[in-house]
């Protein structure tokens, strides 16, 4: 990874250098202008008003002229704004909040995990190490049937956990928005594991009794980054179809796919995926601009699985006993960074301020010419945005972003604290996160949110939505109960 | 239906998974246990209560198992996993960990189970987990609860619970608590706001002076048995029940009272363990040293806290009899047996701390125990409204002198025929002289009549 600037950037002369040439780069238009503009008032007013008078008589215009330039403008206003593309806006989201039946401590995780492999102890080991450092708290939640000695997981269990987190994450979305069934015209689910015949989305327009000229989708098998590429279809949808409401539905089920073997690659997800859910509501109505939380931006995906590594990198395979099992490769990490690093060359030129890219561009030249031995810069992106959300995919996961991109603690709070009370809930990850900074009260108007997930495949894809109003933090929420216990300082190994 | 060895599969469809507190404990929080708790840990209380399908109507499973995981909120310790210090000191670690809740069908009704020959000493086995603490430590359940469907529609819910958590007053305050919240679920229902007390220092001496001996006779050391917390006993131990009704109760009042003053109170639980004791006296002759007339007798203390948590708070006292059981009046024993009952909890205690709670001890059937257990509140656990059918209560773990429990009987209406009054006696006795002493308690008229056969 490049390494940092060098130390002397710290002095304070360089900082108030730096922050002159950021001014002066990204308001060069403002700053350009403003002295045309008062050379021009300079110049009418020693002109006079007789002056000016006899300018206008001296350009002879005529009806035909007149009304063609206005007929011009008129047919380029309308063609300008008959296409740009629809802004569209989140109104609300709701998570899902597990019931306190589900709640598993390390403790419980550890004793079941005994008797169920009373005869492969090293694997009880791993999985132990794994649990201590993996960044999860004690609230996490797994599903009902993975409660049991051994798990019982059935298709009939698997439905059962669909319609539990699915249709709380939509009543509470109802009650939230205010929004009718009837009123849906998208809907988008996605849950990457469990994908039955009909499907979730089907299962969601029978409960809800939904129009039956909706148009749903069923994304499945997409990883946990499924969550925007679901946004990225809806934005797509909603730029054909005007006023329109989309409802998006980010989860993933845990009950058919535990891992009942003790291969040790695959034995991980057990430890850190846990039961999660959202439910978000898109709009490009007009009427709803006041009232939502946020704008979306821009969505760019990124997807590396025209290579082979990273195409196995995450792959559903059986074990050597017939066993169905996520199995994740040892260079993961690595190709989490190649993934990252091709999303945000993509994404740094749509976001970045003027000053950041030119000094990105002068360095690229300058290594390119001069001396390939210069550092590469790596632009800060601390200045595009205000919020960061890093899929909770691991502790790994959200260090080496935080290492990468040089995002200060704070920053990624949000990130590691979904990770400590929720696991690693795949899609819906993102929206525990942005919830979390909700409810300590830290989005106002006008903050910029990046949202990062990655997936099998592998992807990597980010959105990035702009903050519509300033929000209050909310009475009732997945962190209601418990935000002002944190942040808390999670401990690099924890003692069970 | 008569079975002469009761069939394993009558019991079938076992599920096992774990039920904790629903919120965060904390992190590092420790039970310390007393030197009390200590001195009962190779024991474990037993409950088993029955409730008729009217009594179930409408509850489902899964409110049972929410209404346990709230119930553990209040009751964290019990959650907890025992450790041991470097000193070998047992505590509980308040890790969450959960009691084991088991889950299980019958495809009898539950008057066929109790009717069974064999049921208090087999059935009941399949219907309360019989699963010890040991012989991994960190990794054993002080508590076990089994959930048992029947064919009626009734269902049996039995508690196994580690004797050092408690004793069975608060075993049943646990059961009650659970019966409450399952009343509150879907209301508002504020916690019972229980915060762990400490109990070692709050004994009062007892009216009695400690005699000259310095050692407790109600406590018994026994070969250490490491982590595995399992009391070894050298003959088999057979144990049976029996309903005394109202009237066999008046009966054997007017025997004792025979010649005293009217107005005299003569305790119903004294009166029992008199006549309990002279038949065992009887069927043990020959063994007549001065141990075999010391019993134990285990009652409610009056004094113990009523709020907070209620651990082992139990009075365990001994008393010692200058002359041979068997010779002596009843009424005399009665007499004894209420004022000369000698607290040793103090002594015990001092006996437990001197090496720090490393060595093994057991109480019950140390001496022939008599444990009063009138006062738990059996029958406060209520479903729908009702009462159970029938509360079975015994302490596992008893050692070889054997133990005697007196339960009260169910309240009127609530399913027993001798309801109202009565009392359940649960006797646990060396196999081989069990078909004597119901010899001997027949001639006493104890051990018939009641709604259940003398089995």
């Amino acid at each position: 990874m490049p390494p940092s600037l060098p130390d002397f950037s710290n002095s304070v002369r360089l900082k108030y250098v730096k922050l002159g040439y950021q001014y002066l780069v990204n308001h060069i238009l403002t700053l350009t202008l403003l002295p045309i503009m008062a050379a021009i008032f300079v110049e009418v007013l020693s002109m006079g008003p007789e002056g000016m008078l006899n300018l206008w008589r001296s350009l002879q215009f005529d009806l035909v002229q007149i009304l063609c330039c206005s007929f011009l403008i008129i047919f380029i206003a309308t063609f300008y704004f008959m296409s740009k593309p629809r802004s569209i806006f989140l109104v609300d989201y709701a998570c899902f909040k597990p019931p306190i039946t589900c709640r598993v401590p390390f403790a419980t995780f550890m004793e079941h995990s005994r008797l169920i492999l009373k005869d492969k102890p090293k694997s009880v080991e791993f999985q132990m190490r794994i649990l201590e450092r993996s960044g999860l708290g004690e609230e996490t939640c797994l599903p009902p049937a993975i409660h049991y000695i051994p798990p019982t997981p059935n298709m009939e269990a698997a439905r059962g956990e669909a319609e539990l987190v699915i249709f709380s994450a939509m009543d509470s979305l109802f009650e939230k928005t205010g929004l009718k069934p009837k009123d849906i015209d998208i809907l988008i689910v996605n849950c990457s594991l469990f994908s039955p015949t009909p499907s979730l989305s089907a299962m969601v327009i029978n409960k809800y009794k939904l129009r039956s000229n909706i148009k749903s989708f069923n994304l499945s098998g997409m990883g946990c980054s499924a969550g925007l590429i679901s946004i990225d279809l809806a934005r797509d949808l909603l730029q054909v179809h005007p006023n329109s409401n989309a409802v998006i539905v980010s989860t993933e089920i845990i009950t058919p796919n535990y891992y009942q073997g003790n291969e040790r690659a695959m034995l991980l997800p057990n430890c850190l995926f846990r039961m999660g859910g959202a439910a978000i509501l898109l709009t490009n109505r007009r009427s709803e601009r006041r009232r939502a939380k946020y704008r979306l931006v821009h969505v760019v995906r990124t997807h590396k699985g025209a290579d082979d590594k990273a195409f196995r990198c995450v792959f559903e395979e059986e074990d050597k006993e017939g066993k169905v099992g996520i199995s994740l490769s040892k260079d993961l990490m690595a190709i989490a960074g190649e993934a990252l690093k091709s999303n945000i060359t993509t994404i740094g030129p749509l976001v970045l301020p003027a000053s950041e890219q030119l000094l990105f561009l002068l360095t690229l030249i300058g290594r390119k010419i001069f001396n390939p031995k210069w550092k590469p810069y790596i632009p800060d992106f601390r200045q595009a945005f205000e919020h960061f959300c890093i899929h909770a995919g691991g502790r790994a996961v959200i260090d080496e972003l935080q290492k990468n991109l040089q995002l200060s603690a704070e920053h990624v709070e949000a990130s590691r604290m979904t990770l400590h009370r929720f696991g690693n809930t795949s899609s819906s990850s993102l929206w525990y996160e942005l919830s979390y900074i909700e409810a300590k009260g830290r989005m106002k108007k006008g903050d910029r949110v990046w949202q990062i997930a990655f997936g099998s495949g592998f992807k990597c894809n980010s959105a990035v939505w702009k903050c519509n109003r300033t929000i209050k933090t909310p009475i009732n929420g997945p962190w209601a109960d418990c935000i002002d216990r944190y942040p808390v300082h999670i401990p690099e190994v924890v003692k069970l | 239906m008569v079975f002469t060895k009761v069939d394993q599969d009558l019991v079938y469809g076992i599920k096992l998974s774990s039920v904790g507190p629903g919120r965060v404990t904390g992190s590092d929080v420790v039970h310390d246990l007393s030197g009390m708790d200590i001195a009962m840990k190779l024991h474990y209380v037993k409950g088993l209560y029955f409730f008729s399908s009217q009594a179930a109507k409408g509850l489902t499973l899964p409110r049972f198992k929410e209404a346990v995981f709230e119930c553990c909120c209040d009751f964290y310790y019990t959650s907890g996993r025992l450790r041991r210090s470097e000193s070998g000191r047992p505590y509980i670690k308040c890790n969450d960990c959960g009691a084991r809740f088991i889950e299980a069908h019958c495809d009898m009704t539950i008057d066929e189970c109790l009717e069974m020959k064999g049921f208090y000493f087999d059935l009941q086995k399949l219907l309360v987990s019989q699963q010890v603490i040991g012989p991994e430590l960190t990794f054993s359940p002080p508590v076990l609860i089994q959930f048992t469907q029947f064919k009626c529609g009734g269902i049996s819910l039995g508690l196994s619970w580690a004797h050092l958590l408690g004793d069975a007053f608060s075993a049943a305050n646990f059961m009650n608590r659970w019966g409450q919240i399952m009343a509150a679920v879907g209301s508002n229902n504020t916690p019972a706001n229980l915060q762990y007390k400490s109990n070692t220092h709050d004994h009062e001496r007892s009216k009695n002076p400690p005699p000259v001996h310095d050692e407790p006779l109600s406590l018994k050391w026994v070969d250490p048995v490491g982590d595995h917390w399992i009391v070894s006993n050298n003959c088999r131990m057979d144990t049976f029940s029996f309903h005394i009704t109202a009237s066999q109760l008046a009966t054997l009042h007017s025997e004792i009272s025979a010649g005293r003053n009217r107005n005299d109170q003569v305790p119903i639980f004294e009166t029992i363990c008199a006549i309990i004791w002279k038949c065992i006296a009887k069927v043990k002759l020959g063994e007549e040293t001065a141990q075999a007339r010391t019993v134990t007798i285990c009652k409610s203390d009056p004094r113990k806290p009523t709020k907070g948590f209620v651990t082992n708070t139990q009075t365990i006292s001994s008393v010692t009899l200058d002359s041979s059981v068997t010779e002596t009046d009843p009424k005399r024993l009665v007499t004894l047996l209420v004022n000369e009952a000698v607290d040793e909890r103090i002594r015990m205690e001092e006996v437990v701390e001197r090496d720090d709670g490393v060595s093994d001890f057991i109480v019950y059937g140390a001496n022939l125990t008599f444990v009063d257990l009138e006062e738990a509140d059996l029958y406060g656990f209520e479903l729908n409204g009702y009462k159970p059918d029938l509360v079975y209560c015994t302490v596992n773990g008893v050692g070889d002198e054997g133990a005697v429990f007196v339960l009260p009987a169910g309240p009127e209406g609530s399913g027993q025929t001798n309801g109202g009054g009565g009392r359940m006696v649960t006797i646990i006795f060396k196999e081989n002289l069990v078909p004597e002493l119901k010899t001997e308690l027949a001639k006493k008229g104890l051990g018939q009549g009641g709604g259940h056969d003398l089995t």
